[in-house]
């Protein structure tokens, strides 16, 4: 479970995330709806902590991140599992390599094992045959993919995935979709996706928090999201057809 | 974070071996006909400034050897190493950084520094006095070609110039600068790269930042080495 508190982040005195308090967890996929330039990524950084919060406190199980030392929060991110935008998979490393890298320097697997391993996270992912391939010979759906078989190679409690369906066709999107969603129960993950994909939002969003000017808005799941009390969260729904025409109760 | 002790040293050995590779292996062809041409090119110039019938032709070989020696194959060829790995390392670290490799790496909790940058730098460090030891060979060669094609002066007059008053401390000298200098390009190359933002354009700037920055201070040191040492 992952939990924050009264979080706040400024850049150069525009502050970007204004008293946030949310809990995430296990087992569910975590949505942080809103649109560009809302605060999303900069929420999902502070939570990785490649952004520390300027006040304000996150929590990994009993974990406070704010006073963790070096040691801990290196420790911690071994338990972590991140799927960039555009995927982030190593230029120098093939498919099979990209995977077995945490392995390689978080366990003392042989490279047997390693490989075994990797094999099984890409066999989940629907990766097969394409071992030796390097990141710039895929599509990129079958780049997005290596990146959560990545993700989950040290089988993390936690997975914080940043729109994963960017750039994506909307076939390949529910893919996505369903893989993480999948994944997520199955080894009962607390998976944070950060997306603006109302698609994505409507097929795996057991919790959502729509973020509007870096503020928590509204919090909800798929069920109740086409029926927000949030006028922001409406105006942002409306922008896609669909989501309009339930709202409006067009058929 | 960079000189911080390897996570895995079997790691670190593997990243060493393939820096080498792609920093100093990679390197031999340029500096080998750089520097052939080069030890022809300052024989004749040495020669045709040299003929003074009281000036024993031997002193053309002794000059040749000692310009390169001193100067052309540390100072010149770091120059030259300065553009290609100095660029190289510092737009493939910046690629890395842009398009978030970097973030993943630190994410998983690995010290990206320590990884990306540590191998390339102690590479270059270590192995670079090799190619210095080759340019000056080379050098040595092209300019006993050049005599033996065009008997500028005798070739038995070359041979015994640079073989005469040979000081074994010159050879020292001329390593030590060339592995201070590998060391300035890979440590600025690799930390204008890892701090590289503003996407690719970003990337470009800083290659071209490193190289600026880097040639102008091999330049100072090399003056500053060689007022303290030979001086």
């Amino acid at each position: 479970m992952i939990k924050v508190e009264h979080l706040n982040k400024s850049f150069d005195g525009v502050q970007v995330l204004k008293d946030i308090n949310v809990v995430y967890e296990p087992g569910k996929c975590n949505m942080i709806i809103g649109a560009s330039g809302s605060g999303k990524t900069v929420l999902l950084k502070n939570l990785i902590g490649l952004f520390k919060p300027d006040s304000g406190e996150i929590c990994y199980g009993e974990q406070r991140l704010s006073t963790m030392d070096y040691a801990s929060q290196k420790e911690l991110r071994k338990n972590i599992g991140v799927l960039f935008q555009g995927s982030a998979l190593f230029d120098f490393a093939t498919v099979i390599e990209n995977v077995m890298f945490p392995m390689e320097f978080f366990t003392d697997w042989s490279f047997a094992q390693r490989k075994e391993r990797a094999r099984y996270c890409l066999e989940k992912v629907n990766v097969i045959g394409s071992d030796d391939k390097y990141p710039n010979e895929l599509s990129g759906g079958m780049q997005k993919r290596v990146g959560i078989a990545r993700a989950i190679a040290l089988n993390p409690s936690f997975l914080f995935c940043d729109e994963p369906n960017s750039g994506l066709d909307p076939y390949t999107s529910i893919v996505i979709d369903h893989l993480i969603s999948d994944l997520t129960k199955e080894f009962n993950m607390t998976t944070i996706v950060n997306t603006h994909d109302m698609n994505s939002i409507l097929e795996i969003g057991d919790k959502i928090g729509f973020i509007h000017n870096g503020s928590m808005l509204w919090q909800g799941d798929k069920n109740t999201i086409l029926h927000p009390d949030c006028v922001q969260l409406k105006e942002f729904l409306c922008a896609n057809t669909l989501a309009r025409n339930i709202i409006e109760g067009k058929n | 974070m960079v000189f911080k002790k390897p996570e895995k040293w079997r790691i670190f050995w593997r990243q060493f071996i393939v820096e080498s590779d792609k920093l100093i292996i990679s390197s031999i062809l340029i500096v080998a006909v750089i520097s052939v041409f080069l030890g022809g090119v300052l024989v004749i110039q040495t020669a045709s400034n040299l003929e003074n019938p009281v000036i024993d032709k031997m002193y053309i070989g002794y000059m040749v050897r000692e310009s390169l020696i001193l100067e052309f194959c540390s100072t010149m060829m770091a120059l030259i190493l300065a553009g290609k790995m100095g660029s190289n390392i510092s737009s493939e670290i910046g690629s890395m950084r842009i398009s978030e490799q970097i973030d993943a790496m630190d994410m998983m909790g690995v010290n990206s520094a320590g990884f990306l940058v540590l191998p390339k730098v102690i590479a270059t460090t270590v192995l670079g006095p090799l190619l210095m030891l080759l340019s000056f060979s080379l050098g040595l060669l092209g300019g006993w070609i050049v005599v033996d094609l065009t008997q500028i002066i005798p070739t038995a007059s070359y041979v015994t110039g640079i073989k005469y008053c040979y000081n074994g401390f010159y050879a020292f000298y001329s390593a030590f600068k060339m592995s201070l200098f590998c060391f300035m390009i890979s440590s600025i190359a690799a930390f204008n790269g890892y701090y590289a933002s503003g996407g690719s354009l970003g990337v470009g700037r800083s290659s071209t930042r490193s190289i600026v920055v880097t040639s102008i201070l091999i330049l100072m040191f090399d003056l500053i080495i060689t007022q303290l040492w030979l001086y």
